[in-house]
């Protein structure tokens, strides 16, 4: 217990950001979803961003910059939140919150969708984007339903709306394609 | 054990040791899982490879969503659902769960790779590659007289069984007793966790009673889902902020009695509204 206790004081006096009470001012569930959130849309950047070489439907690219830039501001305020509270911006991997995301695509989906180019790499990336969109749309709805933050659960509501309109176009574009 | 422990929280900073004691108890940690025996749709075409399917079906399948649904086999769910299944689900999309990335999934085929059955009792197994206690599981099969090539419906199922506050392990049977059926049939499942979680699972297996002389019929009414056709209109100068407009760089727009102009070309959407996205528009 001494032992314990040593390594918890240690680890307080160490974290020289952190405001030993200023961890509890995070809801654990708005903590959780902004934490599964950030690598969620970190991801999905990557893979936007590989649009503007390879994209042939010039509607695809338009689409796929804007969801870069708008991914990118919301992903500034998220760390702003968790910064503010004293959290990580990411579950530390070995705990029940970081066990709990929900699957992130597969980091070989970026190397998939690399190889390709045209129409080829149009489909894959709308197919892989609607999964991606639709992922956000059900933590974005489990934070409205279940998180405490107001403004949190704003930007869920937000993420909820403009991804099922990013998916209502994406399934455009494949249909047309 | 009592080092180990001490190593363990040793190898958390402070900050998450403190944190965790208070998630724990509520943690709505995602669980996972699906029917493998019979093997539900996204098993089966996950088994033979998102990249490689082999039957027709799942061809089919990849072929409408993609390949991501096979990767994520075990995350057909919905993480708010809370019992409320047949509010949140459409007729239609109960295989998918009413998620586009599963669409796939909905396809209304009669070659769905399907397990022989008999009535009476059937042992079913359930992969939960996450399980979670206190989970109730419900089963239905399809009512006599289903066709496969029409859309699966709430209405088209019925109940077989319950069981209440399951602890499922990675792999757990069920015995449930089969009606008299021909033809082909989808076992359907539903996996509502209870405590610490609304997040319920849903599965689509199809099964075969045999003797069933499933006749194809001759009109095939698939209901297609009403697409969102994205008019693209042109903005008219110095008008109000509207979802479906394209907008260019220097497009200016009111939203709110506040002034906007556009800083990316985009087509606007509902939850893109220019106050909120200061990378789209920047306020005048």
């Amino acid at each position: 217990m001494r032992f314990f206790l040593l390594v918890l004081a240690f680890m307080v006096s160490g974290c020289a950001t952190t405001q030993p009470g200023a961890v509890l001012r995070g809801d654990p569930l708005d903590v959780m979803f902004l934490q599964m959130m950030l690598p969620h849309h970190q991801q999905g950047v990557e893979m936007v961003a590989l649009a503007e070489e390879r994209a042939q439907n010039e509607e695809l690219r338009m689409l796929a910059a804007a969801i870069e830039q708008t991914q990118a501001t919301e992903a500034d305020t998220m760390r702003g939140w968790l910064t503010s509270w004293g959290e990580p911006l990411t579950a530390p991997p070995d705990s029940h919150a970081g066990h709990g995301g929900m699957r992130e695509s597969d980091p070989k989906e970026v190397e998939r969708l690399s190889a390709l180019r045209g129409a080829e790499f149009d489909q894959r990336l709308l197919n892989v984007m609607i999964a991606h969109q639709d992922d956000a749309v059900q933590m974005a709805r489990w934070e409205s339903g279940s998180g405490a933050n107001q403004e949190v659960k704003d930007l869920a509501e937000r993420i909820d709306k403009s991804r099922t309109a990013q998916i209502g176009m994406m399934r455009t574009f494949l249909d047309r394609g | 054990m009592k080092s180990r422990s001490r190593l363990a929280l040793a190898s958390l900073s402070a900050t998450t040791a403190v944190v965790l004691a208070f998630i724990v108890p509520t943690t709505p940690a995602i669980a996972h899982g699906t029917m493998s025996d019979p093997a539900s749709r996204v098993y089966t075409c996950k088994n033979e490879g998102p990249e490689t399917p082999k039957s027709d079906a799942c061809k089919a399948a990849v072929a409408a969503g993609g390949t991501q649904a096979y990767y994520d086999w075990n995350e057909v769910s919905l993480l708010e659902a809370g019992g409320r299944h047949r509010q949140l689900i459409p007729d239609g999309k109960l295989c998918s769960a009413g998620r586009d990335k599963y669409r796939g999934l909905d396809l209304q085929r009669a070659d769905w790779p399907a397990k022989r059955v008999s009535p009476g009792s059937l042992t079913v197994t359930y992969h939960a590659s996450a399980p979670h206690s206190n989970s109730n599981f419900e089963f239905y099969i399809t009512r006599d007289g289903w066709n496969p090539t029409q859309p699966l419906r709430w209405s088209d199922l019925v109940h077989l069984q319950t069981f209440n506050g399951q602890n499922p392990s990675t792999f757990t049977n069920w015995t449930l007793n089969l009606p008299n059926r021909s033809g082909r049939h989808i076992l359907y499942s539903i996996w509502q966790r209870v405590v610490g979680s609304n997040e319920a699972f849903y599965t689509c297996s199809d099964v075969d009673f045999g003797g069933g002389t499933t006749n194809p019929p001759t009109t095939t009414t698939t209901t297609q889902p009403p697409t969102t056709t994205t008019t693209t209109t042109q903005p008219p100068v110095g008008g109000t902020w509207a979802a479906g407009t394209t907008y260019s760089i220097g497009n200016r727009v009111t939203y709110g009695g506040v002034n906007y102009e556009c800083q990316l070309a985009h087509t606007a959407i509902a939850g893109w509204e220019p106050p909120n996205t200061p990378a789209l528009w920047r306020r005048l």
